[in-house]
């Protein structure tokens, strides 16, 4: 066939570069001019994220401590979560991890160790002192902050912890004053009572020392295990000692054991009253009034205490997480803690431990709601007031006694440790002669 | 659906569907034009092409067809089991607050603050993680924390034996519908059941090529048949996921319930 005898159908249907081309340039040519039309102002339409930055919360959520740091762990969520609310830190929203270590110091390592292999900012939590000095060595390893929010004994420090618990120094000593005083009932006879860990031991090594200086001693001093529930013969063993009053350094839901004893030999707080240094409003939950009341607890904040600030803080607190909530020492701690880390944070410009570490030491003081709170750079802890409370009906406090201003924190008693001092602005631990608290129980 | 598409259900619903059409309506459009015109010669010389590709692609429809509607409807049904898991949980978790309502104090007001905090975290938390295709962990740690204090309590009196027992009944339902709805989190429809679909749809369109017709009349017509293969994958993409998309199951029973429990 010559390219005469082509039809024009059967050229039609020939394939041919000019007519694909002719073809799709039209195509084009109408998709172009109706593009205007139909794309502009339209784009996929996915949310731009915001840039997160993990926050990892270490508090034990089932187990024996669950009682006191589950309401830690709500509080430093509700600071990030306003945080978060008002448009994050340095433009990031915090996305708060926070594993359960059943409040096993074992899983506290393992735990810490995930979330600071995730890349965590920084670390909050611990209640016990057991479960901090756990973490710490990964905190060291990581070069991360650990925020501990809970009063601890002291004799150590760390340059990654900030310690935002108050301090012998700052809460066990002046309850002493305060009980061996007029307003304490002039008490003679301490009996020391606590769970059987690092905490109970050292503050009361420190507490003896102490007392030797007013030249009084400890009627006893007894400890049982964390979590232990039958203290029966612990209250016989009080009462046979003579004792006028109780300090007490039991830890977690030890203290519903301990006052259902108490209750159950019939002594009340008049009797013989016990000042707890781990007992707050949260811990009163789960305690029947009728078994605490007049008793006391010494700390450096209580929700009863009466300002603007705090009535504020805690009705925020209550919006999100119910009418029913308390708020208490520890929990005042943590959230001072995280506000802190966001003020550090801002002012070095940066997520960097070192950068915020230099921020801190720089200088930094936010209003809490227990009043001013000062980072003493010298030592990273808290300046602190010491409060002492007379247990409500209501499973509240009577604040009794308040110390006339914030206590400067000393990690390293004199009257305990001799020769030992602490100063990271000039350059970290002094040391002096060895002191073993064991050897002195 | 391959987890690298999951960007997919960040766009707001009518951009996804109108970008699932026109998708398909371009690729469509986009062949007809450039691979087209090698592909005619094959059917040209063929007495009755049109006939039997018409033929062939009715017969292939049927096949697609069932598929598509099949699987459209798994994926509704996926959906709908996956809200009443939500409701069921939802409503478990409300019969154990008011169990728990009744328990003597401080045992009540604490187990009740446990079931409150579950319920805030499943709606702060969980939900949006949901959303993103990941599986929540930390409510499992919420709802051991209630189990353990729900059983450290010991009743005293009959009657609390008979409520104590309930709400243990009542945990073991709420904590099925949890499982049930952390399963649901991740359930979609196989990759592979996604490559035969897609493949489908590819061979659809490919029998569209071969009909001999005017260009503007293969456009249209081919174009309407791309659109509603869009259509249909797009209602696939949007119920293949439970929890992802504009159009998924929202935490709005937890809500209620949340809102509930901070009345009291």
């Amino acid at each position: 066939m010559t390219r005469a005898d082509a039809s024009p159908a059967r050229r039609r249907g020939r394939v041919s570069r000019r007519r694909v081309l002719a073809q799709a340039a039209a195509t084009l040519a109408a998709a172009r001019s109706l593009a205007p039309a139909l794309f502009v102002g339209c784009s996929l339409g996915i949310p731009p994220r915001a840039r997160t930055v993990p926050v990892g919360l270490l508090h034990s959520q089932t187990g024996t401590m669950a009682i006191s740091a589950t309401s830690l762990r709500d509080m430093q969520l509700h600071a990030i979560e306003r945080i978060n609310a008002g448009g994050g830190i340095l433009g990031c929203r915090l996305e708060p991890q926070a594993p359960d270590p059943r409040s096993r110091p074992a899983l506290f390592v393992t735990r810490a160790r995930q979330l600071l292999e995730g890349g965590v900012a920084a670390l909050f939590g611990c209640w016990t002192s057991t479960s901090r000095k756990a973490v710490l060595p990964l905190c060291e390893e990581f070069q991360k902050l650990l925020f501990y929010a809970v009063q601890y004994e002291g004799n150590e420090s760390s340059p990654y912890c900030v310690y935002g618990g108050s301090l012998p120094n700052q809460q066990v000593l002046p309850t002493i004053d305060w009980l061996l005083g007029p307003d304490g009932g002039l008490k003679k006879k301490i009996f020391l009572l606590g769970s059987d860990y690092i905490y109970p031991r050292t503050a009361n090594f420190i507490a003896k020392k102490y007392l030797a200086t007013r030249d009084a001693r400890p009627a006893g001093e007894l400890y049982l295990p964390l979590g232990h529930r039958d203290f029966s013969v612990a209250v016989q063993q009080i009462l046979f000692s003579g004792a006028d009053c109780v300090l007490n350094t039991v830890n977690g839901d030890s203290n519903l054991g301990l006052f259902q004893a108490l209750a159950d030999a019939k002594v009340d707080a008049a009797k013989l009253p016990v000042v707890s240094t781990s007992v707050a409003e949260d811990e009163l939950r789960s305690l029947q009034p009728e078994r605490v009341v007049g008793h006391f607890a010494t700390g450096s904040y209580f929700q009863s205490l009466d300002t603007a600030a705090n009535r504020e803080w805690i009705a925020g607190f209550r919006d999100e997480f119910g009418r029913d909530r308390v708020t208490g020492d520890a929990m005042e701690s943590g959230w001072c803690l995280v506000q802190l880390w966001k003020a550090a944070v801002e002012k070095a410009g940066s997520f960097d431990t070192l950068a915020v570490r230099e921020a801190l030491r720089d200088g930094i003081e936010i209003a809490g709601p227990g009043g001013l709170v000062r980072f003493d750079a010298a030592t990273q802890n808290l300046t602190k007031y010491c409060r002492i409370g007379r247990i409500r009906s209501d499973r509240q406090f009577d604040i009794v006694h308040q110390s006339e201003a914030a206590i400067a924190p000393d990690p390293y008693p004199q009257i305990a440790f001799p020769g030992w001092h602490c100063d990271w602005t000039k350059g970290g631990i002094t040391r002096g002669p060895e002191v073993s608290i064991d050897g002195d129980i | 659906m391959p987890t690298d598409f999951f960007w997919i259900y960040d766009i707001p619903t009518a951009r996804l569907a109108l970008l699932s059409i026109g998708v398909f309506v371009a690729v469509y459009w986009l062949a007809l034009i450039f691979i087209r015109p090698f592909l005619r010669p094959f059917v040209k010389n063929t007495r009755g092409a049109n006939a039997i590709d018409g033929y062939i692609l009715s017969c292939f429809c049927v096949f697609y067809g069932l598929l598509l509607g099949l699987v459209a409807v798994t994926a509704y049904q996926t959906v709908s089991e996956a809200g009443s898991n939500v409701t069921r949980e939802a409503a478990a978790l409300s019969a154990l607050y008011e169990d728990v309502s009744r328990y003597p104090e401080p045992y009540g007001q604490n187990l009740r603050w446990l079931l409150r905090d579950y319920t805030r975290y499943v709606i702060k938390y969980a939900w949006p993680l949901q959303q993103r295709g990941i599986i929540p962990v930390e409510g499992t740690i919420r709802a051991e924390a209630f189990h353990d204090r729900l059983l450290d309590f010991e009743p005293q009196t009959p009657a609390q034996e008979i409520l104590h027992a309930e709400a243990l009944r009542q945990l073991n339902h709420f904590l099925e519908c949890r499982r049930m709805r952390l399963f649901s989190v991740k359930s979609s429809l196989p990759a592979s059941m996604w490559y035969v679909m897609l493949l489908g749809a590819f061979l659809t369109i490919a029998l569209c090529w071969l009909f001999d017709m005017t260009f503007v009349a293969h456009l249209s017509l081919g174009g309407i048949l791309a659109a509603y293969l869009g259509t249909m994958m797009y209602l696939i993409i949007d119920m293949n996921q439970p929890f992802r998309g504009d159009v998924s199951i929202t935490a709005e029973a937890f809500e209620g319930l949340y809102a509930r429990m901070n009345e009291e």
